[in-house]
């Protein structure tokens, strides 16, 4: 992005009526140019919105992220340079360089650092930050050529790769990983001295628009795949099975079909983060169990569920697929080596991502996975991410159970126990995840940024419920969460969102019926709004109201429906 | 209005979208109450990265009008190149 189109930008996004989201830059330096670039970035991302993007004082870097704190922020960017960790780093500095002086700087730089870690866990409890670590090359104090490393660069770089280190365990601190940035923007190409000098800001434009689109995918909502298919042959291994036998087929350096092992030691790896993978293979179901048994695999086979193997359509493997994970085709991604079974999937799920597994390319097949990579890549991996695929299994067993018991299961039947939470756990990001990520079971849509949630829960009488699940078949973990206000006698629910997971179980019933226990309310008001997808949730309330929602409805207690038996299930309540 | 004295207006009303196109060959630091040093700084930005080329330091003093950037690029080696200029 040129300077000029950013300016474009910024000033037709000044025309847009809908509320601002206010972003702070807290830097040492000027920041200037970054300061459009980034507006014109996040004016992007958040389409409806106008983008007000302030700054602190010159030269005070921690200042500024404690100003940050205390600032009414969504966002809070801070781009770090060495001479935050030390102004004698600066090319302002007319501090003399000396070996003293670079023992002394070393030690300075260590002081500030903590006290910029500190600013910076502190501020993260309420928003959410993006923090680059230095990107300028250091100056030329120390006595070595530029292509050897000597003690005093790589004792700064220890300093803050640690400081970078530290701070990315706050689930709400992200920080840019620098090889992406070396990918964006070369290093000779990012330090401009005269701009530096002349108005205090470091950056040539290509570097800061290169930083600003770089913060710009740190604070972005993105949606991250939910579950990968993959075919077998010639893609999760190389060979034929039908023909090359159980033991023909190979993913090893013998065979030169290593790049196959990589691919599936990546599916493991996603699996330990909770995607969910499955096999879709035009194959002998028999074949096929006794490959995945090999003990060789690279990729536990217990981590694949469900494995569709057949000699129907691909599409018909993919739906029940689906099906069994009860989730849309949107949030997966099937990967083939034959592009004819890629167009066959894609013309019946349109929104599926396809990508085509390239064999005999190891080059093309790292590109690939990193790509991949990038489609399902998260900030953290949450407790219900491990228990993601027992979760799945158990609801499979629980229709099976159900389509057998001739008068269905009821929750003693199942060993059901609810755990419905009041308490405000700052340091829990599950709620938030669930709420901005849920869109069947969902009160309106609406998501939130780290910051309007503190805003939301620190609010005089606003409550949180966040229900957890387990029953005979296993732990679903902390499956609902309902947010509101309890106003005297009147309860308004701005926000009620339950996994898809959790369906069938009656979860939404004991959620509320905890509720009107807890809050004893006359009036119930609901802040619902229709959206393409909530048409679970719209059922449910239709069932209680006893009539279709309207946005903003509100219920007089009485004529709340709620079956006696069904909100019996045994129950733990936690107070905050 | 030539190629240049084009690009150049279409500067000034990036960094200052409030000026009318046709006060634009007016404008200096004198006359416009949005041209700051923040303003100044930008302006130099755009038009550097618009016309790839790199302002002096000692001549910054003197770029503080429409008329005056306009002279500084028309002089400018990356345009006369030794050639005929403009």
């Amino acid at each position: 992005m040129k300077l000029v189109d950013a300016l474009r930008t910024v000033k037709a996004m000044q025309q847009r009526e809908g509320s601002a989201l206010r972003c702070g830059v807290a830097s040492g330096f000027n920041p200037l140019h970054l300061k459009a670039f980034l507006a014109a970035e996040l004016s992007e991302v958040f389409a409806a919105q106008r983008i007000e993007v302030s700054d602190g004082l010159y030269g005070d870097l921690a200042g500024n992220i404690e100003r940050l704190e205390s600032g009414d922020f969504d966002y809070g960017f801070v781009p770090i340079e060495w001479p935050d960790l030390d102004p004698r780093l600066g090319l302002r500095s007319t501090a003399r360089w000396s070996g003293n002086e670079l023992a002394d700087i070393l030690v300075t730089a260590k002081a500030r650092t903590l006290r910029i870690q500190e600013a910076l866990d502190r501020a993260s409890r309420n928003l959410t930050l993006a923090v680059s670590l230095p990107t300028l090359p250091l100056p030329p104090a120390a006595c070595t050529p530029r292509w050897q490393a000597g003690s005093f660069q790589l004792g700064l770089r220890a300093i803050v790769q640690s400081l970078g280190c530290s701070v990315s365990q706050s689930g709400r601190l992200r920080v840019l990983n620098s090889e992406w940035l070396d990918l964006e923007s070369p290093l000779r190409d990012r330090h401009d001295p005269e701009s530096e000098l002349l108005a205090g800001f470091p950056y040539r434009l290509s570097h800061a628009a290169a930083l600003a689109a770089s913060f710009r995918r740190l604070v972005e909502r993105r949606s991250p795949k939910k579950g990968l298919i993959t075919d077998l042959d010639e893609t999760l291994w190389k060979g034929i099975l039908g023909e090359d036998g159980v033991h023909g087929v190979s993913w090893d350096l013998e065979h030169r079909s290593q790049a196959h092992a990589f691919y599936q030691r990546f599916l493991g790896a996603l699996a330990g983060e909770g995607v969910l993978i499955a096999v879709a293979s035009r194959n002998d179901p028999a074949l096929v169990q006794q490959a995945l048994g090999r003990d060789d695999l690279a990729v536990d086979p217990d981590r694949i569920f469900p494995v569709e193997a057949n000699w129907k359509d691909k599409s018909g493997s993919v739906e029940r697929i689906l099906q069994v994970w009860n989730i849309g085709a949107d949030a997966v991604v099937f990967v083939d080596d034959n592009p004819r079974e890629l167009a066959e999937v894609k013309a019946v799920f349109p929104a599926i991502e396809c990508v085509q597994f390239p064999p005999g390319d190891t080059a093309a097949v790292c590109d690939m996975i990193l790509d991949l990579r990038d489609r399902f890549g998260k900030s953290a991996v949450m407790e219900e991410d491990a228990i993601r695929l027992t979760s799945i299994r158990s609801s499979n067993l629980l229709a099976e159970s159900k389509s057998m018991a001739a008068g269905g299961l009821t929750p003693e039947d199942l060993g059901a126990e609810i755990v419905c939470d009041f308490s405000k756990p700052g340091a829990d990001a599950r709620p938030l995840e669930l709420v901005n990520k849920t869109n069947q079971f969902n009160l309106n849509g609406r998501r939130y940024t780290d910051a309007e949630w503190s805003r939301l829960l620190s609010a005089p009488d606003s409550f949180l419920l966040t229900a957890s699940y387990r029953d005979k078949f296993g732990p679903l973990g902390k499956v609902a969460v309902l947010a509101g206000v309890a106003e005297g006698r009147r309860l308004t629910i701005h926000t009620w969102v339950m996994s898809c997971r959790a369906f069938a179980r009656h979860i939404e019933y004991r959620c509320m019926a905890e509720l009107l226990a807890r809050f004893d309310p006359a009036e119930v008001a609901f802040d619902y709004a229709n959206t393409e997808r909530n048409g679970p949730l719209r059922d449910f309330l239709t069932e209680i109201l006893g009539e279709f929602p309207s946005p903003g409805y509100s219920a007089v207690r009485g004529n709340l429906r709620l079956p006696a038996e069904i909100v019996a299930t045994p129950q733990e309540t936690v107070y905050g | 209005m030539d190629d240049v004295e084009q690009r150049l207006t279409d500067c000034f009303l990036a960094v200052f979208p409030d000026l009318d196109r046709n006060a634009v060959s007016a404008a200096s630091s004198q006359t416009l109450p949005a041209w700051d040093s923040v303003a100044g700084v930008t302006l130099l930005a755009v038009v550097e990265e618009e016309f790839g080329i790199a302002m002096e330091g000692d001549d910054l003093a003197a770029l503080n009008s429409f008329d005056g950037i306009l002279s500084y690029l028309r002089q400018s080696p990356a345009f006369t190149g030794g050639g005929p200029g403009f």
